[in-house]
C-alpha cells in the first residue's frame, strides 16, 4: 500500500505531470537515456572484456578502469537522472510493473556488485596489472557485471512491453466502443434504419 | 522467405528480443567508436593511444555492428511499410550510412595517424554527433 501510494504521490507533482504531458521531452530524455547506454555503456563493455581477457591487450585493465572511472560515474549520474524522469513521471504505471522491479533488483545487486569487488578488484589496479595472468576474482568480477548490465538493460526494455491485465482490458474495452460507435455513426447504418422504418 | 517473416510476425517474443539485441550491441558498437573519438579530442586517453585503441576495439566494433544490422533487419521486416515511411525511420539510415562510411574511412584514417590537428578533433565531434543523430531518430521513429 505504502508503494501505490507513494507512487501516486510521485506522479502528481507538478514536474511529473508536465513532463508526462510533454510531447518532445519525454522522447528526448528516453534518447539521452540510451545515448547513455552506448556511450558509458560501452565503456563498461570495454572495461569488462578487458578483464576477461577479450581484446584489447596493448592496454592494461587497471590503466583502463582508472582513465574510464570518472567517465563511467559521470555518465551513471545523467543516465540515472532521465531513468527518474521517466520512472517518476509515470510512477503509478510503473509500480506495478514486474519488469521495473527486475531492473531496480538488478541495479542495486550492481551496486552490492560494486562494493564487493572494490578492494579485491577495481580498486586495487597495481595489484592488478602487477600480477602475470589476470585473477579469478577480476575474471569473475567481469563476467558478474556483464551478466548484470545484461540484465539491466534486456528488463529496461521490456518495461514498455508489460500491460497490466486491467489496463489491457480497458484498452480492449475502449477499442470496442469506438468499433461500435464507428457502425452506429456510418451513413450504411442510417439508410439501413431508415428503409427498415419505412412503412 | 516465407518462413522466418512469418515468425516474426507470430512470435510475440521476437520483436522485444530482437530490440533488446539491438540496444546491447550498439552499445557495444557506438561505445567502442566514441571511445577512439574521445581520445582523438585528447579526452579520457592520450592523443597517441588513438592508433593502438583503434586496433584494440576494431573487431568489437564489427561484431557490434553486424548484430545491429540483423537485429535492426528482423524489426524492419515485421512492418517495412511502417519503417520506410516513417519520416525518422529515413532520418536515421542516412545518419548510418553516413557514420558507419565515414567510420571506415576518414575517421579510421585519422585514428591510425592521430596528428592532433584540429580536423581530427572535428573528424571526431561529427562521428560522436552522427552517432547521436542516429540514435535519437531510431528513438523518436516510435513517436513520429
Amino acid at each position: 500500500m505504502a508503494v501505490t501510494s507513494f507512487a501516486h504521490w510521485l506522479e502528481t507533482r507538478m514536474w511529473a505531470e508536465a513532463f508526462a504531458g510533454s510531447v518532445l521531452l519525454y522522447p528526448i530524455v528516453l534518447a539521452t537515456h540510451l545515448t547513455c547506454i552506448a556511450f558509458f555503456g560501452g565503456m563498461i563493455l570495454v572495461t569488462n572484456l578487458r578483464l576477461l581477457g577479450y581484446g584489447f591487450a596493448g592496454r592494461s585493465a587497471g590503466d583502463l578502469i582508472r582513465k574510464l572511472r570518472w567517465w563511467k560515474r559521470a555518465g551513471f549520474v545523467i543516465m540515472a537522472t532521465c531513468g527518474a524522469l521517466l520512472a517518476g513521471s509515470e510512477a503509478g504505471r510503473y509500480s506495478v510493473n514486474p519488469y521495473f522491479w527486475t531492473k531496480l533488483t538488478l541495479l542495486a545487486l550492481l551496486g552490492v556488485h560494486g562494493m564487493a569487488f572494490r578492494r579485491s578488484v577495481y580498486g586495487n589496479v597495481e595489484e592488478l596489472d602487477g600480477a602475470g595472468i589476470m585473477p579469478v576474482r577480476a575474471k569473475l568480477a567481469a563476467a558478474l557485471s556483464l551478466l548484470l548490465w545484461t540484465g539491466v538493460v534486456c528488463s529496461g526494455r521490456m518495461i514498455g512491453y508489460y500491460q497490466n491485465v486491467g489496463e489491457y482490458l480497458v484498452s480492449v474495452q475502449s477499442s470496442v466502443h469506438s468499433e461500435i460507435h464507428a457502425v452506429f455513426k456510418s451513413k450504411y447504418f442510417s439508410r439501413a434504419c431508415k428503409d427498415l422504418s419505412r412503412p | 522467405m516465407a518462413v522466418p517473416l512469418d515468425s516474426v510476425l507470430e512470435n510475440d517474443w521476437l520483436f522485444p528480443v530482437a530490440q533488446c539485441i539491438h540496444i546491447l550491441s550498439f552499445a557495444l558498437s557506438i561505445g567502442t567508436i566514441t571511445l577512439v573519438d574521445l581520445c582523438l579530442l585528447g579526452v579520457a586517453f592520450p592523443r597517441e593511444a588513438a592508433p593502438q585503441l583503434l586496433r584494440s576495439t576494431g573487431l568489437w566494433t564489427l561484431v557490434g555492428l553486424v548484430l545491429i544490422v540483423f537485429s535492426g533487419l528482423t524489426l524492419f521486416a515485421t512492418d517495412p511499410d511502417q519503417y520506410y515511411l516513417n519520416s525518422a525511420f529515413q532520418v536515421k539510415i542516412g545518419c548510418l550510412v553516413v557514420a558507419i562510411l565515414l567510420n571506415y574511412t576518414i575517421h579510421r584514417k585519422v585514428a591510425k595517424s592521430a596528428s592532433g590537428s584540429a580536423a581530427d578533433k572535428f573528424v571526431a565531434i561529427s562521428s560522436i554527433a552522427l552517432w547521436i543523430g542516429v540514435i535519437f531518430s531510431g528513438l523518436f521513429i516510435g513517436f513520429a
